[in-house]
Order: C-alpha cells, then structure tokens, then sequence
C-alpha cells in the first residue's frame, strides 16, 4: 500500500464515477440492461482494506452517483450494503488453499470460475438491492429481478473485458 | 463504561454499516418523489386503518347511548305521526273539523323496558319511566312494530305495564282491509299468536288481512298494528270466526318501547261515568 497505488486507484475511482455520470447514465439495452461500471471500485477493493474505509467510501460513491442520477440514498445504500457483504463472499468463495496474503482481486490472479462467481455475486446483491429500492412497489418485483439479472450479466462482460485488457497489458 | 466503548469498538463495522444504511433510508425517502409518497401513503394507511379501527371500536361502546336517542328521537316522531293520521280528513262531505285538542291528544314517550317475561300465562314488563316521566296508568305502550300493553302501575322512576300476552288483557281490534271490529285476546300459550273474537262468521275475512287497533279504543290511538290475520276457522256451532292472529311485536327482543299519553283519556273517562247505569 504505498502512496502511488492509492493515488492510481483515487483516479480509476474518480474515471469510473465520470464515465459512469456522463455517458452509461441513459444507456440501457432493451430497457432492461443498466452498466453500472461505478461498482468496479467495490470489486477490485484490495482484500485486505479497511472495512470502516469501504463502508465510508461506498457511502461516498453511492452519494456521489446519486446526485447525478437523481435517485438520493439508493445507490448509496446498495453500495454501503455490498460493501458489508464483500468480506462474506469472500469467506463463501475462499479457495481450497485459501487466499494469498498479497493477492489481489483479479483476472489474472485468481481462477476464472473464482473471479466470475464473485463478480456475479458482488453486482447481483447490488442490482438486486438497487432494483427494487427504486421500483419500491413489491408487484414489480418480477421486473426487478429481470433488470437486476441482465445487468449483472452485462457488467459481468463489461469487467471481464476490462480484466482481459488489463492482463494482456 | 469501559466495556460499553470496548463493545462499540469491536462492532464498529456494523454500526458504521447500519448508521450509513439508515441515512440512505432516509434520503431515499426523503428526497425521491416517489418514495416519499409512498410513505406517506403508506403510514396514512397505517394510521387511518388504526384510526378507523379505534372508531369503530368506540361506535360500538357509544351504541347504548345511540340508542337512547334513536328512541327519543322516535318518540318524537310518533308524536308527530298519530297528529297528522287525525288530521287526515275522513271521506265525508259533512262539514267535520278535527279540533286542536283531539290533534295534539297523543303524545308519545321513549323507554327501555328492564325487565320482562314471555313465557308465563300472565306477562308483564317493567320500564325505566315512571310519574316523573308523566307516566300514568292506564297508558298505552307500543313499540317500534306493534302493540306492546298497558301501563298497569306505576312508581316515581318505575312503571308496570301489562303486556297483551295477559290472558284478562284485550284490546280492541279492527280488520283494516273490511274495518270489521272485534278484540285481540291471548289464549294464554305462544308468545306469537293471539286470537281475535267477536267477529261474526257472516263477515268476510282474509288470510293476511292487517289487524290493527281500533277508533273505540279508550287505550291505545288508532289504527296502531296489531298483527296479520295467519289462520281463520270457523267452528260450526259457533257464531264467531275463529281468528288466529300472529302479532308484530317481537317480545322476546324487545328494548324499547314508548308511551303514549293521551291528554284527553281523562275528560273521556269522565264523561263516561256520567252514563247512567244500567240497573
């Protein structure tokens, strides 16, 4: 954890949030699709971070994307909410030789089978969450779960392409 | 204290988690315009549904004193009515007039009955009114569909009536549909059906034929239901139709009742003792 890495990740933080306020805000596909890349921030979280600092980061991004999406306290709270959660997944997905002290979360680390299961379940508990904080009306809950299923497939495409671009590197 | 702030310490993550959590709950419902309508709807719901619940709970205690003044309100009411049915000119081109005496003759008061029975061969009733109420005896009472008795004695809060389910009280009776006159007599059993003498077999009388009081009647007003003619015999060595008679008033349920004063009963009773007496 030196000065440069926490500077380089502040930065990807900063281009996620931008990219996701500027261009992903209106883009859905079919009405049902939403890439919220945002969330790579809690993915690729180093293992070892502080749990009170992720909380209170998610808290911050979440703020900050709602404030652009107009939806106060729902990004947030589903950030804030997965943000808790990592640590469980972690321990649900520990490998048979468990974890590498200095490992980190990705493609090129970890296995594919490993890396997917997690992505799957860090973005479906927050679409999931999101969905139907904003449908807030439990007869939707069909479509909730529609979004929140075809979006986390697409944001499992959108990381695993990001993942590939960084290990080719 | 000590173990309080160690305590803090160790679940620091949850509570940071649940203090983020609920500031995000809030926003959400504070700031999205759904949502925040969903909530007020919502705990409107909530409250209305509690609210309505407690009302009607209350409606229900009120129910006693609603009553009460249903049966005030009531009495009034008839007051009103046995006015305007004397009013109501007969079909007579006689020049007859009814005077401001005999309109306003009946007047009508509302009372619970406290205490009663049905199934003796000599009923009566007891009623929370009494002379204070300007209950005298000899009144009629009635209730919301019939005949009920008549005031037999009272007490400064109390009064006795003797109801028609009594075997030595009749009431004189009138067919409404051929205005054939007769009286109503309990036989003495079933607290339904009472008989009608004094109606001659030559007369014509139907099933189903209203019987209602008659205008000979020293007690009750005119033309106050009765019963409904419900089987009508004819013995043969009788002069008299057999008349079973099922009366309106349901006396096993019977709550309120209301008496009717008649401020001419003692002019009317007065005069008739100057009748001389037949020796």
């Amino acid at each position: 954890m030196n000065f440069t890495f926490n500077f380089k990740w502040f930065f990807s933080v900063v281009f996620a949030i931008a990219i996701q306020v500027l261009f992903l805000r209106d883009i859905a596909i079919a009405n049902v699709a939403f890439c919220f890349i945002y969330t790579w921030f809690l993915v690729k979280a180093p293992m070892q971070v502080n749990p009170l600092l992720l909380l209170l980061g998610a808290m911050a991004v979440g703020w900050v994307i709602d404030v652009f999406y107009n939806t106060h306290g729902m990004h947030a709270f589903a950030c804030v909410l997965v943000a808790w959660l990592r640590p469980v997944y972690f321990r649900i997905l520990t490998p048979a030789n468990g974890y590498d002290e200095r490992s980190s979360i990705s493609l090129a680390e970890m296995k594919w089978l490993w890396f997917f299961s997690y992505l799957f379940l860090m973005l479906m508990s927050h679409h999931l969450l999101l969905f139907i904080l904003e449908a807030g009306d439990w007869s939707l809950l069909g479509f909730s779960v529609l979004k929140a299923l075809s979006s986390t497939l697409l944001g499992m495409a959108v990381f695993g392409i990001l993942e590939f671009f960084n290990r080719s590197e | 204290m000590i173990q309080l702030f160690q305590f803090l310490a160790r679940q620091r993550v949850i509570l940071l988690l649940l203090l983020l959590e609920l500031v995000n709950v809030w926003a959400v419902f504070k700031y999205n315009a759904y949502q925040h309508t969903l909530y007020f709807n919502t705990t409107n719901q909530w409250a209305a549904s509690i609210l309505s619940t407690t009302q009607e709970v209350k409606t229900y205690h009120q129910l006693r004193i609603v009553n009460g003044t249903l049966a005030r309100e009531n009495a009034q009411l008839r007051t009103e009515l046995l006015r305007l049915k004397s009013q109501q000119q007969p079909l007579t081109k006689l020049p007859y007039y009814v005077s401001e005496a005999m309109l306003n003759r009946y007047q009508a008061v509302a009372s619970k009955v406290i205490d009663q029975s049905t199934s003796m061969s000599q009923n009566y009733l007891t009623l929370d009114k009494g002379r204070k109420d300007g209950i005298q005896p000899g009144m009629a009472v009635i209730s919301s569909t019939g005949v009920v008795g008549k005031v037999m004695s009272c007490t400064d809060n109390l009064s006795l009536v003797v109801s028609v389910l009594h075997t030595s009280n009749s009431v004189s009776a009138k067919l409404k549909r051929s205005g054939e006159l007769g009286y109503i007599k309990w036989p003495g059993y079933q607290s339904e059906v009472a008989d009608m003498m004094d109606v001659s077999k030559y007369k014509k009388v139907v099933k189903g034929d209203t019987v209602v009081t008659s205008d000979y009647n020293a007690v009750f007003p005119p033309n106050i239901p009765i019963g409904i003619v419900a089987k009508v015999g004819l013995e043969k060595d009788d002069t008299f139709h057999d008349i079973k008679v099922m009366l309106f008033t349901q006396f096993a349920t019977l709550q309120y009742v209301y008496v009717i004063k008649n401020r001419l009963a003692g002019q009317q009773a007065q005069l008739e003792t100057t009748k001389p007496k037949a020796e």
